[in-house]
């Protein structure tokens, strides 16, 4: 019975080594606009993200349309006449992480990104800041950047109601799970 | 014995998955194509935003719907004859001469369910219209179409009529619209009218008739299109021989958020479709066209919801 648990062990120690991806399918995003009339708000729980730990590669998808405002025609002027978002259904980001931390020891580590960030059509290089958190084995990644409209050519016409701002502040929340096959 | 032959199946089970285990690595994905596979139908069967901007176009109601909770204001004018008679510098092309007025309102009640409101100057009628959307066209073309269903009544409580119910008149209509690219957008829609006396009141004239419309909106700025709409009513009656009118119209629709404003010329004098269908004989032709505006304003009673973050 003890090399019963033995064997055990060191399969799930073989296990534990094996995984290196991790994905998160319900990444959440905020974005936060502060406008004269009237503060534009929205979010979204529908981003997917993949890491991969040895490497420290990172990327993020976010379809524009499941970013949810408060007010419906706000969402359509987004879509419509900001993110183009027949065009542009996503914005991404690809990069990577500098000096990856251990996933495999709980703690707290702050780290910079780099990387190519898609918006709009138009890709960006950023270097951007956030946190990463393991918790019992359990990693989740907040961040928080400033998304300038010119940077991406996002248009903000004259005419239109609700002006959103030069710049867009984005939150991102993420928890991820081992990827299995 | 028994345990020893249970250990090798143990250990040969787990070198099995551990073999499995880097043999996955291998083939395991790239964070790329992981994403990718990840990320790849996240935007199927999204429905397509706004193949009109507004839930009319000149004459046509189109398959927008107003959102929960959101009401739709709407105050729409149709002016005098520019080129006859009465018209001209006179009457400053009909501006002097108002004749219909359309004050309006359409109420969400679910994303899927309006409920509309209104009053026409022509015949003071009044109107209650339900309009329910039935399909949403969407951008992998699983619905190549949208369709919107609409059901009326109108009731026109001044005048001399026979009954009450004589002062009754009914609509239904289907809409079928397609956004075709970007910019162009296209719609049809089977009407049938009954009016329980008929409009005009003349010998011979029916009750109830089929009528189709077609409309089409082509975007030429963000924020700006051109719109056609056309009406016909099939009717023994309602022929050029008596005097009757295909309505058409021309407009050019401006949104602002919030507001939609469209600019038009037509030759109908009639706003509500009752009318318009029932009773149109102002011809392009004779010069008897006219300029028409349509606002519509936008509020929404969605209260602020609280903040997930």
């Amino acid at each position: 019975m003890k090399y019963l648990s033995m064997l055990l062990l060191a399969w799930l120690t073989a296990f534990q080594a094996g995984q290196d991806i991790y994905i998160c399918k319900n990444a959440k995003i905020n974005m936060y606009s502060s406008a004269p009339i009237e503060d534009i708000e929205a979010n979204s729980a529908g981003a997917v993200s993949v890491y991969k730990a040895s490497t420290g590669e990172l990327s993020f998808s976010l379809p524009i349309r499941s970013l949810h405002f408060e007010k419906s025609l706000m969402e359509e002027h987004f879509n419509e006449n900001y993110m183009e978002s027949d065009k542009y259904p996503k914005a991404s980001f690809k990069g990577k992480i500098q000096s990856p931390p251990d996933v495999s020891k709980d703690g707290t580590y702050p780290v910079n990104v780099t990387g190519e960030l898609e918006v709009h059509g138009i890709k960006q290089t950023r270097t951007i800041k956030g946190e990463i958190k393991v918790n019992g084995g359990v990693i989740s990644m907040t961040s928080e950047f400033i998304v300038k409209c010119a940077d991406h050519k996002i248009d903000i016409p004259q005419i239109v109601f609700h002006h959103i701002a030069e710049n867009i502040r984005i939150r991102v929340a993420a928890t991820y799970a081992p990827y299995k096959n | 014995m028994k345990k020893s032959i249970i250990l090798i199946a143990l250990l040969a089970l787990c070198i099995g998955v551990k073999a499995q285990k880097t043999d996955t690595a291998k083939k395991e994905p790239s964070a790329d194509s992981l994403m990718n596979s990840l990320s790849a139908d996240d935007d199927k069967h999204e429905h397509i935003l706004s193949a009109f901007k507004a839930t009319r176009l000149i004459f046509s109601p189109t398959t927008e719907m107003v959102r929960k909770k959101n009401l739709n204001f709407l105050v729409i004018h149709r002016f005098g004859d520019i080129a006859t008679g009465p018209g001209g510098a006179r009457t400053l092309f009909g501006l002097d001469a108002v004749n219909d007025v359309y004050i309006g309102f359409e109420y969400g009640v679910s994303d899927n369910f309006n409920i509309n409101f209104g009053r026409s100057t022509i015949g003071q009628l009044v109107e209650l219209q339900l309009k329910y959307a039935l399909l949403h066209q969407t951008n992998d073309d699983s619905s190549p179409l949208g369709i919107a269903l609409m059901g009326g009544t109108g009731v026109r409580p001044y005048g001399n009529f026979g009954s009450f119910g004589d002062r009754l008149s009914y609509i239904a209509q289907a809409v079928f619209s397609r956004k075709f690219t970007q910019a162009f957008s296209l719609e049809v829609s089977p009407v049938f009218v009954s009016d329980n006396q008929p409009i005009p009141n003349e010998p011979g004239n029916e009750n109830s008739f089929f009528s189709l419309t077609a409309a089409g909106r082509l975007k030429v700025t963000k924020h700006m299109s051109i719109l056609v709409d056309w009406e016909h009513p099939f009717s023994n009656y309602r022929t050029s021989a008596n005097g009757f009118q295909d309505p058409l119209g021309f407009g050019a629709e401006f949104e602002t958020g919030g507001h939609v404003f469209t600019l038009n010329f037509t030759n109908a004098r009639a706003i509500s479709q009752i009318n318009s269908l029932s009773n149109s004989q102002a011809s392009w032709g004779r010069g008897e066209y006219r300029f028409g505006f349509t606002i519509s304003r936008m509020f929404d009673f969605n209260r602020k919801k609280e903040k997930k973050w």
